[in-house]
């Protein structure tokens, strides 16, 4: 195609200039040149054209979630890519905001209002893979009126046998500020009711390590294997979580899912904050399988984590996607994670004063009323459907997604609950430009 | 936590690669469908919302920020 426009433009040059030879020498020497340019700068044009082989994609979603917990989620995004694949590189960004709303016994013991609160989170990714190795840059952001954390990351990948075989690594690192909002007992957060960073932060900085392999395991089956290492360090507890203490022979007795009512009636008037390790290192590795059938694709992910708070936690996805038509698919999506509690862990913390010194509290030194530490299981299913709405030449221009999935929960060694239900759901729009 | 992490990726990654066969570029058709990817799946909510429900993460971006979730 570049030499048929070479050529064509070869031609109109030397046409146009044939034609100005009856005119004055000067005026034909310009009129040349200009002509000259313009063709120029005209076949760099065409040929830029020709060059841009990108592929722009754009996307936007509307998420919501909500539980029995009395949370609920709303979050819009929106996503732009532009990838040349002639080239290796490519270029992705997104940007999300999570509006909260909350009136969860997750945060307080005691009666508090609904709490409303909006994070913004935006991420940039860049890929660079000219042949077999490839290098990716990607950093984020995440603020919200008592948290404000950024991430930066780069990974390596090395494809081998004929791409069969892809090799990865990756670092990253990030750092989180954490503030307090609201009066005490509530996380009100609006920005002028919020202590300064420079009054009260707590700062967390997390570093992580992965090593992945993607495997072609025959002409319809792929496989891939991550180890992911997370070093954690600072502290990581909740500014709003107080929790309640009890005597020995009260903590023995309380029951799974006590109400308020029984708790406020039998703990003793300390009331300490919630206070977790100050470092944590944690190991996850999650494995990936994706078969294609003849007119369905089965993906399945199996993760197992632990780390140095001794939680424990295997987490199992499956998702079989069926083609219905050139247009359209869906699938039934199912997930199921469990997990054993950390080692700090109790439904009831045991108090009392210390000993000879009966105007101070002996605490334990590690204390929590984080539910997602304990010992717990959720159970996920639903499902999805997408339509690839773009011309019959180019089906997938554009597609829409539905998807609902519905949780359960179940607590197996908390106060104030024994069970969560909840539902999230999204709708995207997804369009090549 | 090395007792168990070490036996279970040899568990995967050993029969997983025994398996393996050479596919040609040309043999890639089923690999190449769109279905095969992650771009169809959770979508970035659904992953936030897992990540702070979940006391357990891994298997995502490295880079990826804080879950913002005090």
């Amino acid at each position: 195609m570049r030499r048929l426009v070479c050529v064509l433009a070869a031609i109109a040059f030397a046409r146009g200039a044939a034609a100005q030879d009856d005119h004055n020498p000067a005026e034909q020497s310009v009129a040349r040149k200009d002509q000259g340019e313009q063709l120029a700068a005209e076949r760099t044009a065409q040929t830029s054209n020709l060059d841009d082989t990108s592929e722009k994609r754009a996307s936007l979603e509307i998420a919501t979630y909500a539980d029995s917990d009395n949370v609920t989620v709303f979050t819009p995004s929106i996503a732009a890519s532009i990838t040349n694949v002639l080239q290796g590189a490519s270029l992705r960004g997104r940007y999300i905001v999570d509006v909260v709303s909350a009136a969860s016994a997750d945060v307080v013991s005691t009666a508090s209002p609904r709490w409303t609160e909006v994070r913004h989170a935006g991420s940039l990714e860049a890929t660079y893979k000219p042949s077999t190795f490839g290098v990716t840059l990607a950093g984020s952001l995440s603020s919200e009126p008592d948290y404000f954390s950024f991430g930066v990351g780069s990974e390596m990948t090395l494809d081998l046998n004929e791409k069969n075989t892809t090799l990865e690594a990756g670092f990253g690192f990030g750092h989180d500020d954490i503030g307090r909002c609201g009066a005490e007992n509530s996380p009100a957060a609006t920005p002028n009711t919020c202590t300064s960073f420079g009054v009260f932060e707590r700062t967390i900085n997390r570093t992580s390590f992965n090593f992945g392999l993607t495997q072609v395991i025959g002409k319809a089956t792929v496989g891939s294997l991550v180890l992911d290492l997370g070093l954690e360090n600072g502290d990581q507890s909740k500014p709003y979580r107080y929790v309640p203490m009890f005597s020995a022979d009260v903590a023995a007795q309380a029951p799974l899912g006590a109400s308020y009512a029984w708790v406020t009636a039998n703990r003793l008037p300390e009331r300490p904050l919630e206070q977790t390790p100050l470092s944590k290192r944690r190991l996850a590795l999650t494995a990936r399988l994706a078969h294609r059938f003849d007119s369905s694709t089965l993906r399945l992910e199996e993760r197992v984590y632990g780390d140095t708070w001794a939680l424990f936690a295997s987490t199992t996805d499956a998702r079989w996607i069926f083609d219905a038509g050139k247009r359209v698919a869906f699938w039934p999506h199912a997930r199921f994670h469990g997990q054993t509690a950390v080692s700090f862990w109790k439904r009831a913390y045991v108090s009392g004063y210390t000993p000879g010194d009966p105007t101070s509290w002996d605490l334990p030194v590690f204390r929590t009323g984080d539910r997602e530490l304990g010992p717990l299981w959720t159970a996920t299913g639903g499902g999805g459907i997408y339509f690839y709405l773009g011309s019959a030449t180019d089906l997938q221009k554009a597609r829409l997604s539905i998807q609902i999935d519905g949780m359960y929960t179940s607590f197996l060694d908390d106060l104030y609950l024994t069970s969560r239900s909840g539902l999230i759901s999204s709708v995207s729009f997804e369009v090549e430009l | 936590m090395k007792k168990i992490v070490l036996p279970l990726a040899l568990l995967v990654l050993v029969p997983s690669l025994a398996a393996c066969t050479h596919v040609a570029p040309y043999e890639r058709g089923k690999l190449a469908n769109p279905t095969m990817s992650e771009a169809i799946g959770d979508g970035p909510a659904a992953e936030h919302v897992y990540a702070v429900h979940e006391g357990a993460t891994g298997g995502g971006s490295v880079a990826a920020s804080g879950c913002g979730c005090n």
